[in-house]
């Protein structure tokens, strides 16, 4: 008992943290940070929208080791974390399509283009959809978790490549004179807009993590109520 | 080698029962010059984009043809428990898997012979010449998706829905053999000049390369009774 | 819409989403406690008599 209440403290501790930088990571995005020359106040949704496609790989990074460890050990807390770092991670993939749709709207007139960065995060997205339609779909919960396992590790092997195709597809038949707003504007930064963006980025990683451990311990309690209900029966 | 003999049993077995019955091969040609068929009726393909439609059309209907042979690849071993039998003989689980792929292969490669001279007559491509590399391209395209598509065909054996979800899981992980392919081939049939499209053949190589190995290595969790 | 207004639909959206995540996440972690804590109660008197 001691142990969770200590879980639930460090969490709580999270949080907290978690919280504060969000709110100074608003402040900084929203009032500090200049506009930018070319486009305007719009540029300020890059503050969340980098920490959030940056979140979304970590995450599946995280399915990935989660999805190694448990072909190594075969212990149901590596299946959880795997399984809660593909929950959290749609969460967060999801939202940075979402912003980066807004993003393009004032800045390339439409709401979807093909290009390289919202490509690619929808196949992230495609993805996890697919991990976790697995998973339900699959009756038996230790194959359930070995076949996702698999699918964690292979899907995650071959987002280099994925990587790799998608943008060459996008730049090797791209007339130059196209602009391409998916870089980012580095050229004239100003110390408050990187700021911003540190601090959002740690409030991101923060948020990540305290949700995260958050469902990892729904996980593992839902895991116990059926030990229990199974131990009832025997 | 033992794992080789034993790959090649397995071939041969599968090789035999696609003989007597016929199933996956016929019903893959079929299909598959269907679709050529209906992309021409539904995109009105006019004859000078042809050759820059052509390719991904031509992958497309591989891709469908490919996903019904998928379905049906370990079909044989479904019935009677042979599956159970075939994990308790002494054989590399490993070798289960190349079989497989090198069947799965065999019949895609079979396909492609047969529809790539139709597509090429359907859609009034280029010289002939260019033909044994755009096969070249399609071949290795092929190995991928076949690699990829076993293990991901073993992995759902069980699960419900399974006809949606094998594609789902499947073609955004297929995303680089797709477009390598497909690009590959375009540049072939654009500039008919090979090197130009030569990352893109890297691309598909490795691609074959790493999860060949990955799927050997893996497969013997998969298939778990 | 202004291009403050993409910005405040951008943020409004993500911290709206996180915000019902996590109390989706609380409200699940409750029903797994009560549901437990009703188990081993259960259970208990089932091991006592």
């Amino acid at each position: 008992m001691a142990k969770i209440e200590k879980k639930r403290g460090s969490g709580k501790i999270l949080g907290a943290l978690a919280l504060v930088f969000i709110l100074a990571g608003l402040y900084f995005a929203l009032i500090e940070a200049p506009p930018d020359a070319n486009q305007g106040d719009v540029q300020r949704i890059m503050y969340i929208h980098i920490p959030s496609i940056l979140t979304a790989y970590l995450s599946f990074f995280i399915v990935f080791v989660g999805s190694c460890l448990y072909l190594w050990k075969r212990e149901r807390r590596d299946d959880i974390l795997a399984r809660s770092a593909a929950e959290v991670g749609v969460l967060f993939t999801a939202l940075t399509i979402v912003e980066g749709s807004i993003w393009g709207k004032p800045t390339w007139g439409v709401w979807w283009t093909w290009d390289a960065r919202l490509t690619l995060t929808a196949i992230l997205l495609m993805i996890f959809a697919g991990y976790m339609m697995l998973r339900s779909l699959i009756e038996d919960e230790d194959r359930a978790a070995v076949s996702a396992a698999v699918v964690g590790i292979i899907g995650f092997l071959d987002i280099p490549l994925i990587h790799m195709s998608v943008y060459w597809w996008r730049t090797l038949h791209q007339p130059p004179s196209i602009l391409r707003p998916d870089k980012a504007p580095w050229e004239n930064v100003h110390p408050a807009m990187l700021i911003a963006l540190a601090i959002n980025f740690a409030a991101f990683l923060l948020l990540y993590f305290y949700l995260l451990s958050l469902r990892i311990r729904v996980g593992e309690t839902e895991e116990r109520v059926k030990r229990e209900m199974l131990g009832g029966i025997a | 080698m033992a794992f080789l003999r034993h790959t090649l049993w397995l071939l041969w077995k599968d090789l035999l029962l696609e003989r007597r019955r016929h199933e996956s091969l016929l019903a893959m040609f079929f299909f598959g010059t269907l679709l050529l068929f209906i992309f021409q009726f539904a995109l009105d393909v006019q004859p000078e984009k042809a050759a820059d439609m052509a390719p991904g059309l031509l992958w497309l209907a591989l891709v469908f043809c490919g996903t019904l042979g998928l379905m049906q690849l370990f079909q044989p071993e479904r019935e009677n428990h042979c599956l159970d039998a075939l994990l308790l003989a002494p054989i590399d689980r490993a070798a289960i898997f190349l079989s497989k792929v090198l069947f799965n292969l065999m019949l895609m490669a079979l396909l492609e012979i047969v529809v790539l001279p139709l597509f090429w007559v359907l859609f009034n491509l280029a010289a002939w010449d260019r033909l044994p590399w755009v096969f070249l391209y399609g071949l290795l395209g092929t190995v991928g998706f076949c690699v990829v598509g076993t293990l991901f065909s073993a992995l759902t054996l069980t699960a419900r829905g399974r006809e949606i979800l094998l594609p789902l899981l499947l073609l955004p992980l297929l995303i680089p053999v797709v477009l390598a392919t497909i690009r590959g081939m375009e540049i072939i049939l654009r500039a008919g000049d090979f090197s130009e499209s030569l990352p893109w053949l890297h691309l598909l190589i490795g691609f074959d390369l790493i999860f060949s190995t990955a799927g050997m290595l893996v497969f013997e969790w998969v298939i778990e009774s | 819409m202004g291009k403050w207004g993409f910005v405040f639909l951008a943020y409004g959206i993500v911290w709206l989403a996180i915000a019902g995540y996590f109390f989706c996440l609380k409200s699940r972690m409750r029903k797994a406690e009560a549901r437990l804590a009703q188990l081993k109660s259960t259970g208990k008197i089932k091991h006592a008599s």
